[in-house]
């Protein structure tokens, strides 16, 4: 098997330089999205489907005085991936053996499944289109060896590519180190609920990822699982089974001979 | 019309409530396999027999729109009628004997026996369901991330409800109760028929 690949942001490195936004519109050769200004140093407001990498800029107020708390959004990549659980259409969302969740417009048909089966609400729908689209960690690079354009671009050491093993052990001791430094809730985010996210973070509040923009705990939501686990089984039950048990009743039963004339 | 068929007949749906029956069961067919083909990727293969995945996408929320509002035709003209009964209520409880043929303590019924109006209201719930979260799915984008997450799983919810309904009229209607299905397309019984499984409605028509 391959090695899981993944991408480690350590968000107290980031100067908000939004290179790579930048790297990830050149390289993945999107059509113009419209900006926003909504009173932020943001480019958007949000993701959008030609938009897959936002940095967000969330202004915090901490004891020791206002923070700022740069935070790149994109595609998590999860081993566990809500979008793909969801998706009805064979081979619109594909997970690589290199972990990298990938969508394949030729095969999406535009349900919109997608984006209510993400933890993280990244997968955009295109109006014009009618197609969904998000970061790939670009899947195209990677596999011909080259690291995906953002981190390419990053001009601090905010953004790593590596294997994940190899980036969760950094994060770790990135941690370590800020904790050492007095940032006692210093942490790594990787979403266990979903399986483990293959991009990771190091946050300096882990305590309290909603301040990066982050879900606290992030799950496929249950709706989602009962619907296509259990459901599907009762479902197939009633459609097979009631088909069985007309076949059943026709052959000991029978029909209800009309009576009398005719 | 008649040719040379003289034996006495009796009008039981008018034209227009066969119109309506079949526009709604056209439309229920529709919805369903198209519906279907996203239940599963097993299932997958009837988009492709029905024009590919983004046009059962396209396509599945109008005919299931469409069924909607053909019910709504049925509904007005038959709600009054399905109103359950005590006959029908003592019909209910004993319909393991109906399912058997046995005719002792099953009550006599209207002109649709205590099933049918279970079926009925089973649809007309179901389909109320459907649409309401079938619009929630139709339009993602413009709805709230709560109404879809429940959308998600009440529409395929309620789509297994109104199909399993679905499977045993079919049944009864095409195989059980000969003649039923000719009633449905031509409009007429013979009176044997109509004395022997709706025996109230019967008497109320031929004023007996
Ligand atoms: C009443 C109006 C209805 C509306 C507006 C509606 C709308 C939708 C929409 C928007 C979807 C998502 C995929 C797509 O667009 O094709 C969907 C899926 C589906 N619909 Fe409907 N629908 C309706 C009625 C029905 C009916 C009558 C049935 C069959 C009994 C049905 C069965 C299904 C099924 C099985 C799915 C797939 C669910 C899954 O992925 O598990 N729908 N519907
Ligand atoms: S929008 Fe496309 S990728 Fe998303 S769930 Fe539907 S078919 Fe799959």
């Amino acid at each position: 098997m391959k090695q899981t690949v993944a991408k480690l942001i350590d968000t107290t490195l980031c100067i908000g330089c939004k290179a790579c936004e930048v790297a990830c519109q050149e390289w993945n050769d999107q059509e113009f999205s419209q900006g926003v200004f909504h009173n932020s140093y943001q480019t958007m407001p949000d993701l959008a489907a030609h938009f897959w990498n936002l940095i967000k800029f969330h202004e915090v107020e901490k004891p020791a005085g206002p923070v700022w708390l740069m935070a790149k959004y994109q595609c998590m990549h999860c081993a566990d991936a809500g979008c793909l659980r969801a998706c009805p259409a064979p081979g619109a969302i594909i997970q690589r053996e290199n972990g990298i969740i990938d969508f394949v417009e030729e095969n999406c048909i535009g349900c919109g499944y997608c984006i209510t089966g993400c933890p993280f609400d990244v997968p955009r729908l295109s109006p014009r289109t009618n197609k969904v689209y998000k970061c790939s960690l670009c899947s195209d690079r990677v596999a011909v060896g080259l690291s995906p354009a953002c981190i390419k671009a990053c001009p601090t050491s905010c953004l790593t590519f590596g294997s994940r093993a190899d980036l969760k052990f950094l994060a770790e001791k990135r941690a370590e180190e800020l904790r050492a430094e007095g940032f006692s809730a210093a942490g790594v985010y990787d979403g266990p609920g979903v399986g483990g996210t293959n991009v990771l973070y190091v946050l300096k509040y882990a305590d309290e990822p909603e301040l990066y923009g982050l879900p606290k705990d992030p799950k496929i939501p249950w709706t989602v699982r009962l619907w296509k686990g259990p459901l599907k089984w009762v479902g197939n039950t009633i459609f097979f089974g009631g088909i069985l048990a007309a076949i059943v009743h026709y052959l000991k039963v029978g029909p209800k001979e009309a009576h009398e004339d005719d | 019309m008649r040719g040379t068929d003289l034996k006495p007949r009796i009008e039981r749906f008018n034209a227009a409530e066969r119109v309506a029956h079949w526009m709604v069961a056209i439309c229920f067919l529709y919805s369903a396999f198209s519906g279907l083909s996203l239940w599963s990727h097993r299932f997958y293969w009837m988009a492709a027999v029905l024009g590919g995945g983004e046009t059962v996408r396209a396509w599945h929320p109008i005919g299931g729109a469409m069924f909607a509002a053909a019910l709504g035709v049925l509904f007005v003209k038959w709600a009054r009628q399905m109103v359950l009964d005590r006959d029908d209520l003592a019909w209910l409880a004993v319909g393991h004997r109906y399912a058997m043929h046995e005719e002792e303590g099953v009550p006599e019924s209207g002109r649709f026996n205590a099933g049918q109006k279970v079926l009925f209201w089973v649809q007309t719930a179901g389909a109320l369901m459907l649409l309401v979260s079938g619009v929630v799915l139709w339009f993602p984008q413009a709805m709230p991330r709560a109404l879809r997450l429940a959308a998600v799983f009440v529409h395929p919810l309620a789509a297994v409800v109104s199909l399993g309904a679905i499977i045993v009229h079919i049944y009864m209607s095409t195989l059980v109760v000969p003649g039923a299905l000719r009633a449905m397309t031509k409009g007429w019984v013979r009176p044997g028929w109509a004395k022997a499984h709706h025996g109230k409605w019967y008497r109320e028509v031929a004023g007996k």
